[in-house]
């Protein structure tokens, strides 16, 4: 009964949902980010839209002006159905693109003016191309999509057909006729002064930029037979063959067969039926399947590789977005395998410290508090990683001996007294430190100058980290010993200090008090607090939302963490994730449920004051967030 | 532990020409031969600095450690000490405060510029320096020019709009020194020494990279006998 209650729903869904434009994702698309709520996008303008990282692949020939000052509004897109960005690797070929609505094709193509129109092979399908990339329309949806053939396999191809064409091995020059050092040494500074001189280009002719041309002089010779591909032109040719072949495959099954994400996973098309202004679904278990690294061991260790599957087999995220008054919530649900759901429920049984509150302050820039109980996340991991690894090939079953040996030795109870797993950490902003520095003096009769030292001041990022323990006294034994080595650790005793250690500047500090080993470079935290903050501490409110969240809470002024910190500091990955954090006011806050065998709930809000910046751009820069981590 | 160190060393992270103070001292005896003085003084952005080694990588290039800048001193020292006319070089490094003090005796002051050029071109990785075909110091009988090897201005332009800007905090002090009294200069922004023996020019770093000839000056010296 339930079954087909399940299956009346799924097909009353897929009914009603089919000529729309989520039934144009096509089923190996791995994240998808659909809003629901189009409307929300109606002042968003087309160049900030294409600014976007998931817009990157597809984006190219929109840069040519045919938007420029224009809205979504008036691009002839269809504000009833839903916008669904994607991508994904199938067993052949990554795909990424995006589908929606079209309500007005002559504005639509006005936008997209330079896909030009091409034959299709598919009844109702109308289709147009643009460099590398393709727009399928059918009805009143569009998919605009790329298609990029697995690089393994089209190298795997033309080397076969490379060396089937009697040619040697296409690296040999490389490792054999450059032993020469200097030669060597030549051709990298040669590269290095062809590196430097493109970035002395402002910009240069590339697929995804052709509004500046550069005229090119010296055009590539091929070979001396110009009827005879060298080895990178016969693999462009295999890519270009490779990559129409799995552009049919995918339009054979989403236009012919019918098949996509919708008809091939019902969880997202439950994810979809949510009433949400948005909604992400990442299928992380095909993610970890298509890992390429991972190929080695499935050839080798066949056994541990089909395990390690299982173990991730149902790993899948999903989430709903929001917009409320002046804020963002997204709601998330992590799910994994029984397997994993066990230990994560052990993991997370356990209680709140709630000493940790003592020693953040209410006006910290942004803290976090972890709580997990690591024995007993490794006696589950432990339990399960051993016969995993006992039935596993060869060498790698050999590691179960090592890891026996080691539980047996190993004191557990020392280990995991001394780190049970709670943690926090605080950011308390940028405070002024007294430093020396060495100024030159002149004298005026003979211009000769002697050093003088002087006091100085510079900024410092005041940072804390602690966690819970039962065992301070190993700590303790370890500073007293090292103390005796280096006079500049000094017992204070409520606490350590340091001096210069930071940096070789700022002292730093350790404070061993209510069961906690805290490190700091806060001067006012060891000096003055020593035993905690006292009435400076967290608000009663928010330490009960960081006490009632089960695994991670997190709550983050971003006006003070984010701006703070320079940009350098991070990746650029990091980066990519941070700007959408960048130049607005507001207050991120993180929080997660218990721990059930199935899932996890996390959810993020951020509070915004709303000034001057429209609610979809922050949905559209938390969709990027989240697509740039799932990439 | 190592992760707090590198959250403090992150968020340390303001441009490493932050503050930088250099002096170039330039002393010619009356036959020609001299003595050349070049410190480097960072001791204002030494936090900065140590939060910079702290890092593996920053701006996706890689952050060399210690042991390695201590490497590439010396490389540099001992090219130096190979070049001719170049005697009694001596080097102090202080890497607590990040001040380099470079000192070197020159028969002559062509001998002096050929010196560096030659180590200039040795380590700019073959690459061809147009700025080595000009010369920035000239010695008659009764005059000397100098000026700042454009390179070093063109690095400068090809640093961020922050480190730009806080190069506006760093200085570059120009003197050169004489047995003779000097006569006059043609710098206006260059003072005498009471001694009239010596003369300075100072610059912050930013005006000199908006500015390369800032520091550009021709002293004429008085004659034995008080004539120019």
């Amino acid at each position: 009964m339930k079954l087909l209650t399940t299956l009346a729903f799924i097909t009353l869904f897929l009914s009603t949902f089919a000529q729309n434009s989520e039934a144009l994702v096509p089923k190996d698309a791995i994240s998808v980010f659909s809003i629901n709520n189009v409307k929300i996008l109606q002042k968003i303008s087309l160049d900030d839209l294409v600014n976007y990282q998931f817009m990157e692949e597809v984006q190219q020939e929109m840069f040519d002006g045919s938007m420029a000052g224009k809205t979504l509004t008036e691009s002839g897109v269809d504000f009833n159905q839903r916008m669904n960005f994607f991508q994904g690797t199938g067993k052949r070929f990554g795909v990424s693109g995006f589908t929606l609505g079209i309500a007005n094709r002559e504005d639509f193509f006005e936008i997209f003016d330079d896909y030009a129109p091409m034959d299709s092979d598919y009844p109702g399908v109308d289709f147009y191309e643009a460099y590398f990339n393709r727009m399928a329309l059918r009805g009143n949806s569009a998919i605009i999509f790329r298609v990029e053939p697995n690089f393994d396999d089209v190298e795997e191809m033309t080397d076969s057909i490379w060396y089937a064409r009697g040619n040697d091995y296409p690296w040999s020059y490389r490792y054999n006729d450059w032993d020469d050092d200097e030669e060597t040494m030549e051709v990298e500074n040669e590269l290095d002064n062809v590196i430097d001189d493109l970035n002395e280009f402002e910009e240069y002719e590339s697929e995804e930029n052709t509004n500046n041309p550069v005229e090119d002089d010296n055009d590539m010779v091929a070979t001396e037979n110009p009827y005879e591909k060298t080895y990178w032109e016969l693999r462009d040719s295999v890519e270009m063959a490779f990559q129409l072949s799995c552009m049919k495959q995918m339009c054979d099954e989403l236009f012919l067969k019918n098949e996509s994400l919708m008809s091939s996973d019902p969880r997202f098309v439950k994810q979809l039926g949510h009433a949400s202004d948005g909604i992400f679904f990442v299928d992380n278990s095909r993610n970890l399947e298509r890992e390429n690294d991972l190929d080695y061991l499935r050839r080798i260790y066949p056994k541990f590789a089909q395990n390690v599957d299982e173990l991730y087999e149902e790993s899948l995220i999903t989430g709903d977005l929001n917009i409320l008054d002046n804020s963002v919530v997204m709601d998330m649900k992590v799910g994994y395998s029984d397997q994993l759901g066990k230990i994560y429920m052990e993991m997370t049984n356990t209680k709140f410290d709630k000493a940790v509150l003592k020693y953040i302050p209410e006006n910290n820039g942004g803290f976090f508090t972890y709580t997990v109980n690591m024995r007993k996340a490794y006696e589950t991991t432990y339990e399960y990683l051993m016969p995993m690894l006992t039935e596993s090939e060869g060498p790698i079953s050999m590691t179960a001996i090592t890891l026996e040996l080691i539980d047996e030795f190993v004191n557990k109870d020392a280990v995991f007294d001394l780190y049970q797993g709670n943690m926090f950490a605080t950011y308390n902003g940028v405070k002024t430190i007294k430093t020396k520095k060495i100024v030159f003096e002149y004298d005026e009769n003979t211009f000769e100058y002697a050093e003088r030292e002087v006091e100085a001041e510079e900024e410092m990022p005041v940072f804390t980290f602690g966690f819970t323990t039962h065992r301070n006294d190993i700590p303790e034994r370890i500073l007293k010993r090292v103390s005796r080595i280096y006079p500049d650790l000094i017992n204070h005793g409520n606490y350590w200090e340091f001096e210069n250690k930071v940096l070789n500047t700022a002292p730093l500090f350790f404070i061993l008090q209510n069961n906690l080993f805290i490190v700091t470079n806060d001067e006012d935290l060891a000096r003055n607090h020593p035993k905690g903050y006292g009435s400076l501490a967290l608000n009663k409110k928010t330490a009960k939302q960081a006490k009632k969240s089960a695994m991670l809470f997190a709550k983050v002024d971003t006006d003070r963490a984010i701006q703070d910190l320079p940009k350098r500091m991070f990746s650029d990955y990091e980066n990519e994730i941070l700007d959408v954090l960048r130049g607005k006011s507001g207050e991120l806050v993180m929080s997660s449920s218990k721990s059930t065998r199935s899932s996890t709930d996390f959810k993020l809000s951020y509070n915004f004051d709303g000034a001057g910046t429209d609610s979809g751009t922050y949905i559209l820069d938390l969709i990027n967030s989240l697509y740039i981590i799932s990439k | 532990m190592k992760y707090l160190f590198s959250f403090i060393a992150f968020g340390l992270m303001l441009p490493l020409t932050s503050c930088i103070e250099i002096i170039d001292d330039l002393s010619i005896n009356e036959d020609g031969t001299g003595t050349f003085r070049y410190t480097v003084n960072l001791s204002s952005s030494k936090v900065k600095l140590n939060s910079y080694l702290a890092l593996d990588s920053l701006d996706g290039k890689k952050v060399p450690s210690m042991e390695e800048i201590k490497e590439r001193v010396n490389e540099v020292v001992a090219s130096l000490r190979k070049q001719d006319g170049i005697s009694n070089l001596t080097i102090e490094s202080n890497y607590t405060d990040f001040i380099f003090k470079l000192k070197m005796d020159f028969n002559s002051v062509a001998n002096l510029q050929a010196a560096i050029k030659e180590v200039a071109q040795e380590n700019s990785k073959n690459r061809v320096l147009d700025e080595l075909n000009h010369n920035w110091l000239s010695f008659g009988k009764e005059s000397l020019s100098r000026s700042i090897p454009h390179m070093s201005i063109e690095r400068g332009k090809n640093l961020s709009g922050d480190e730009v800007a806080s190069l506006k905090e760093g200085s570059y002090t120009s003197i050169t020194r004489f047995e003779q009294e000097v006569d006059r200069f043609d710098n206006k922004n260059a003072v005498l020494a009471k001694n009239k023996k010596a003369v300075m020019v100072r610059s912050d770093v930013y005006s000199l990279i908006q500015k390369a000839q800032l520091l550009d000056n021709t002293i004429y010296l008085k004659k034995s006998d008080g004539q120019n």
